[in-house]
């Protein structure tokens, strides 16, 4: 009884822990703990999603980001904090070493705070650039918020972002009711480098610039980036699944920008305002936090299977050795994490290909991995692909690369060693018709040697009468 | 008194069974000291491998004894040549590893149980014991004086030449194809005097046994028939020849297909084409002889003559259209660079490259033979006094294996037998001489003399009149038995030096003297093999310079890139190319070929002459020969040619991931500005290299070995070498104060 019971709290303990792939303990960097109360609508649903936070500001003496080599958090969040740095205990080095150990980030920045130099850094090593002398803003003069920075326009209204592509999967926008709009208040966009681990999420409108309010506040010169190259939210996912997620505006995810009500400005004369309404921003807030700590968009190999496909092999999984040109069949199972559980992944679209790899300094065979519904169960989705071993003897991979935006990676080398013919395996020579001449020879040449022995043998010189007269007649020479 | 005793003595090797006797005795004494003299390095270091190709020889062993031999015969070898492999049951002359097989199975059918590595050091030295006996029955066949076939057992058991291949723990091919080498010999001889089945099928046995221990089979293959042509020439054809070649031809061809390595070499390429070539001769001439003998008609013999010459010129002819045709393969680099030194080092650089296959230096005639060099001519002249077929053998087994050996240093080794033979003949034939006691009756002579005529007493000298002097005196005698002797001596003396000083070390320890005079273990290159196996993945992949690769494979157990088996010059080069270009080229190279660790061997700190910065133009040459336009030789030396490490040194040398490698933080161990490399005497720029798509995993206790794990793609994307920046707390330029256009993201 006690042992089920026990079973059920770590049941318990296990689903509300197993909401983040990654773990629970959730670090919040503030300027001030009572800054809190600012996000409290946010940090309440994170808590709410089962995270564990603790609040430190970038001095505190405790706080330590590694404890023995390890992680002391699996996530952290910075709000805008107005120190130039981050002290000792944050600096570049170490952010970096968190990612490296797979700990996720979700960075916010804010126009009326510089932001620290330990971040820019940080996001310069990510190839991420923010406007120069670490502040700026983004204005759109078309699409702002009517109601609240009528003059300003430092308030965009846009849309949910979509997918970047059309074969990515739409995680940000999806169900989204029609004509939701996201605040962005005073916010800066930062312009990502063409690296393929960025993803910019939310992109400025066409219309949108951003400028130096201190310094350009007349004329804006130089501009430091304009319309869709301005990313006001972008995400960053290193090679070992690692995320980091760049908001552009903290005051995004405030209690007062939940649910605000906002108004687009009119386009006309004519109209009124096109659109009003409350905003997205807390559903938005929900995913992108819930990306950035993993609990969508987490790719999971539970397990991966080759083995001989012949009729009657002795099925062995996974042997480490296989011999050329036999048929060969490769299952992998994947899952995809969804908020709370395992769910079968299905590729985002029909044009998406999960492809195998059989390589041997270079591919020998690229196939697409087709969906097995017989080896799939309800969390976990199996493909496979069946296939010919090449011709080469030598050892090989089993890979399978799949890296798609704003999914984790999956990265998987299975090798193997591909064998020669053993000196049995060869057909028989009476099996092969081209060598039956030879056989026949050897035949031949066997019967031929007995045979001329049998000859040899009952053959001797008989002292016949005719040898006796040949002795006679030698006999008669030698006396001529 | 001691007159007695000398009689007794004398009258007790007078006996036939006495002397077999001592024969037998004195034979197995000369096997005992041919085995005892190979030992110094077991009693010096260890029970050890040596050198290189050993450490392959004894892992190929293990898996043998460990899997049986249809395993062994199918051997798909995934450890080394990552990741192409080996398919070592096919790429190698399996003799030498059943041979141990076979003794250790023995053994322990006998219940000793012994470990098979003792049985792989051991083999070398009991084989020379085997190879003093066929030695000695070699030169039996040649000489009726028994003597000459002990002292050619002697010279062979303790020759230099063959004992640098044979020493305790050389556990190489030539350890039993020596023994081989002679014994089939010995048999074709034996084969060929008699006109024997038996023995011409013996022959194809042995020979058969050699071509599957050691690829220098070629050898016999090529002396054989080479033997039979001149004894055609010289008009010595008989049946006995003819029943001799054709047995051994049939028979050990045959056997010589059934391994795999060699498969239908026999019938394809042309270092097999005159054994094939005097075979078919011969059937000619027995067709021919025989209608000789049955048609007796001296213008028809001629005619005969000219058809067989005619014919042999056609086959020739035939032969010339089929190589260059394709159908044959033609003589392969290592055989050319037989006849031209200089081929291989213009044509086929890592043909080149192996030390062994440097051009001999005359000093290491008389350092490896000793007296013998000088004996050797005497033993030939002796055997052209005779001229028997037999002799005919040793000359033109001793013309081509002068040549050979004087081309290419290893082949000294199967020049040693000839030398010791001839040299034990002359050796013999003089001891006999003068060791005869019998000085001859002055009555007898005189009268001999005097049937001859009386001009020469009555006109010579006086002291020339008396029988008693020159020749038959005891003082002439003395001298030469005595004089003779002590160059017997010296030689003993000699050939324990050598063995002790040059050949017994096992070159995975170096040994040096302190300063007090005793001895110091260098032991860097165990103690980093140990290392990678101790803290290495099991299947981490090592890059390390060809040389090393069986060690590795051996000693650590790790899977390498390229070993010394050296049958793809392509892979070679590849390793060759990746530690003579910038890292930047490099590192893609090594990712594409999985490389976890590298593995580079440096000299400068101790003086160690045999490391990979001495090796480097070789790697460069090498990697030069496949891709001319990336890797040029030139680029590493300075405009006024030399070959440089210091501050001198070129761009390209500075770059290169072998010079960055090897100096990577040993300026460290140096006051600032102090680095200097011993073994070149050069002092080192004052800032050393700086490493970003490698990082250093193990440096030995004497920095001969260093390895360097390979890093992995950088986390977050950013190139190595600013990573590396970053991580030695550079900060990033702003991109924004770039020139030219701004770099969009189009997606």
């Amino acid at each position: 009884m006690r042992s089920l019971i026990s079973f059920f709290v770590f049941l318990f303990a296990a689903a509300v822990s197993a909401l983040s792939t990654t773990g629970n303990r959730l670090l919040v960097i503030l300027d001030d703990v009572v800054e809190k109360a600012n996000y409290s609508k946010f940090l309440a649903d994170l808590e709410s999603r089962g995270f564990q936070l603790s609040f430190e500001t970038p001095k505190s003496e405790s706080l330590a980001l590694f404890h023995l080599g390890e992680r002391s958090y699996d996530h952290i969040i910075f709000f805008p904090t107005k120190t130039k740095g981050l002290g000792p205990k944050l600096t570049p080095n170490l952010l970096v070493d968190f990612l490296n150990a797979k700990g996720n980030l979700l960075v916010t920045l804010s126009s009326g705070v510089p932001t620290p130099n330990s971040l820019v850094s940080l996001l310069a090593e990510l190839d991420i650039q923010l406007p120069a002398e670490r502040t700026g803003l983004v204005v759109d003069h078309f699409n702002y918020d009517a109601s609240s920075a009528a003059d300003l326009h430092d308030v965009l209204l846009l849309p949910p972002p979509g997918p970047i592509r059309p074969d990515v999967k739409d995680f940000f926008a999806a169900g989204a009711p029609k004509d939701s709009l996201l605040a962005f208040p005073r916010g800066v966009g930062a312009v990502l480098g063409p690296g393929e681990l960025l993803t910019p999420i939310l992109r400025a409108p066409r219309t949108a610039y951003s400028y130096n309010p201190k310094e350009q506040a007349e004329t804006v010169d130089e501009l430091f980036a304009a319309g869709e190259q301005l990313a006001l939210v972008s995400a960053f996912q290193a090679r070992n699944s690692a995320r980091l997620t760049l908001v552009g505006s903290a005051e995004m995810l405030q209690d007062k920008w939940f649910d605000a009500e906002v108004s687009q400005p009119s386009s006309g004369a004519g109209k009124k305002a096109a659109a009003a309404g409350k905003t997205f921003n807390r559903e938005f807030a929900k995913r992108l936090s819930g990306w950035t700590f993993n609990e969508i968009g987490v790719l999971r190999v539970n397990w991966i299977e080759h083995h001989l496909d012949e009729p009657g092999a002795a099925n062995q999984s996974n042997p480490a050795i296989y011999r050329i040109k036999k048929d060969v069949k490769y299952t992998i199972s994947l899952s995809e994490h969804a908020w709370t559980a395992w769910t079968p992944f299905t590729l985002p679209s029909a044009s998406d290909a999960l492809q195998l790899e059989f390589s041997m300094l270079s591919p020998f065979h690229r196939l697409p991995l087709q969906p097995d519904p017989a080896l799939s169960t309800d969390d976990a989705a199996a493909y496979s692909a069946a296939f010919r071993l090449p011709d080469q003897h030598g050892i090989f991979n089993f890979r399978v690369s799949y890296k798609r935006p704003l999914l984790s990676n999956v990265e998987e080398k299975n090798t193997v060693s591909v064998r020669h013919m053993a000196h049995d395996e060869w057909p028989r020579s009476y099996v092969i018709s081209g060598a039956w001449p030879w056989i026949a020879g050897i035949g031949v040449t066997v019967a031929g040697w007995l045979a001329f022995c049998a000859l040899w043998m009952f053959s001797a010189p008989v002292p016949a009468p005719g040898g006796a007269a040949g002795a006679a007649r030698a006999e008669t020479k030698k006396t001529q | 008194m001691s007159a007695d005793l000398l009689q007794v003595l004398a009258s007790a090797g007078k006996g036939k069974g006495t002397r077999s006797l001592l024969r037998v005795i004195i034979l197995a004494l000369i096997a005992g000291a041919a085995v005892s003299s190979r030992l110094f390095s077991v009693i010096r270091f260890e029970s050890i491998i040596h050198e290189f190709d050993p450490w392959f020889n004894f892992r190929a062993t293990k898996y043998l004894v460990a899997n049986g031999f249809y395993k062994f015969w199918d051997w798909f070898d995934d450890r080394t040549w990552h990741p192409l492999g080996r398919v070592t049951g096919g790429t190698l002359y399996p003799g030498l590893m059943v041979t141990s097989g076979v003794i250790y199975h023995a053994l322990r059918a006998l219940t000793i149980p012994v470990d098979i590595r003792n049985i792989c050091v051991l083999l070398a030295p009991g084989f020379s014991g085997l190879t003093a006996i066929a030695a000695y029955l070699l030169t039996n066949e040649m000489t009726p004086s028994s003597s000459a076939g002990l002292l050619a057992a002697l010279f062979v058991g303790i020759a230099p030449g063959y004992i640098s291949r044979s020493v305790a723990g050389s556990y190489d091919n030539e350890a039993i194809a020596i023994f081989l080498l002679v014994f089939t010999f010995y048999l074709w001889i034996k084969a060929l005097k008699q006109g024997s089945m038996l023995w011409g099928a013996l022959c194809a046995l042995f020979y058969g046994y050699m071509v599957a221990s050691w690829g220098g089979y070629a050898f016999i293959t090529c002396l054989l028939p080479l033997h039979a042509f001149v004894l055609i020439c010289m008009g010595r054809y008989s049946t006995r020849l003819y029943v001799a070649y054709t047995t051994w031809y049939a028979l050990g061809t045959l056997a010589s297909m059934q391994i795999p390595f060699v498969g239908f070499l026999p019938v394809k390429t042309s270092e097999h084409m005159p054994a094939l070539g005097i075979f078919g001769f011969l059937q000619l001439l027995a067709f021919l002889d025989y209608v000789r003998s049955a048609i007796p008609s001296r213008q028809f013999q001629t005619f005969l003559w000219l058809f067989a010459g005619a014919t042999f010129g056609l086959g020739l002819l035939g032969l010339v259209i089929a190589t260059s045709a394709g159908f044959i393969a033609p003589w392969s680099g290592r055989f050319y660079s037989l006849w031209d030194t200089g081929y291989a080092k213009i044509h086929i650089p890592i043909i080149a490259s192996v030390s062994e296959h440097q051009p001999t230096a005359w000093p290491a005639f008389f350092f490896d033979l000793n007296m013998l060099i000088w004996l050797f001519p005497v033993g030939v002249y002796l055997c052209f006094q005779e001229l028997a077929d037999e002799h005919v053998f040793i000359v033109v087994y001793a013309l081509f294996g002068s040549y050979f050996a004087g081309v290419m240093v290893r082949l000294m080794l199967t020049l040693t037998p000839v030398v010791c033979v001839a040299a034990a003949i002359a050796v013999s034939t003089l001891l006999d001489a003068y060791l005869n006691a019998k000085s001859p009756n002055p009555e007898e002579v005189q009268a001999l003399e005097s049937s001859e005529g009386k001009r020469a007493v009555k006109s010579g000298l006086r002291s020339t009149s008396k029988p008693v002097v020159g020749v038959y005196g005891l003082w002439g005698k003395g001298m030469v038995v005595g004089a003779m002797v002590v160059y017997l001596l010296v030689f003993v003396l000699h050939c324990t030096w050598v063995t002790s000083n040059a050949y017994s070390s096992p070159s995975v320890v170096l040994a040096s003297r302190l300063p007090d005079g005793s001895q110091h273990i260098i032991d860097d290159y165990r103690e980093a093999y140990q290392w990678l196996r101790q803290n290495t993945r099991e299947d981490a992949k090592i890059m390390s310079w060809w040389d090393y690769g069986y060690q590795i494979g051996g000693m650590a157990d790790r899977p390498t890139l390229v070993d010394n088996n050296t049958w793809n010059n392509t892979h070679i080069a590849t390793v060759g190319k990746a530690m003579s270009s910038r890292e930047e080229v490099s590192y893609p190279i090594m990712r594409q070929h999985e490389v976890d660790y590298v593995l580079v061997v440096f000299g400068g700190l101790l003086g160690y002459s045999g490391d990979d910065i001495n090796k480097f133009l070789w790697m460069v040459r090498i990697a030069e020969g496949i891709w001319p336009d990336e890797v040029s030789e030139r680029a590493f030396f300075t405009p006024r040619g030399e070959y440089r490490v210091d501050a001198e040194a070129t761009e390209t040398m500075k770059n290169s991931l072998m010079y960055k490698m090897s100096y990577y933080n040993y300026n460290n161990l140096f006051p600032p500005g102090q680095a200097v490399d011993r073994m070149r005497g050069a002092r080192l720029p004052e800032v050393g290299p700086t490493l970003n798509t490698l990082e250093e995993a193990f440096t030995s206790e004497n920095w001969i070995i260093r390895i360097y794990k390979v890093k992995d793609l950088d986390n977050l994307g950013r190139d190595h070498a600013s990573a590396a920046a970053f991580d030695r707390g550079h900060k990033k330029k702003k991109a924004t104060k770039k020139r030219g256009p701004r770099l969009l993201r189009v997606e």
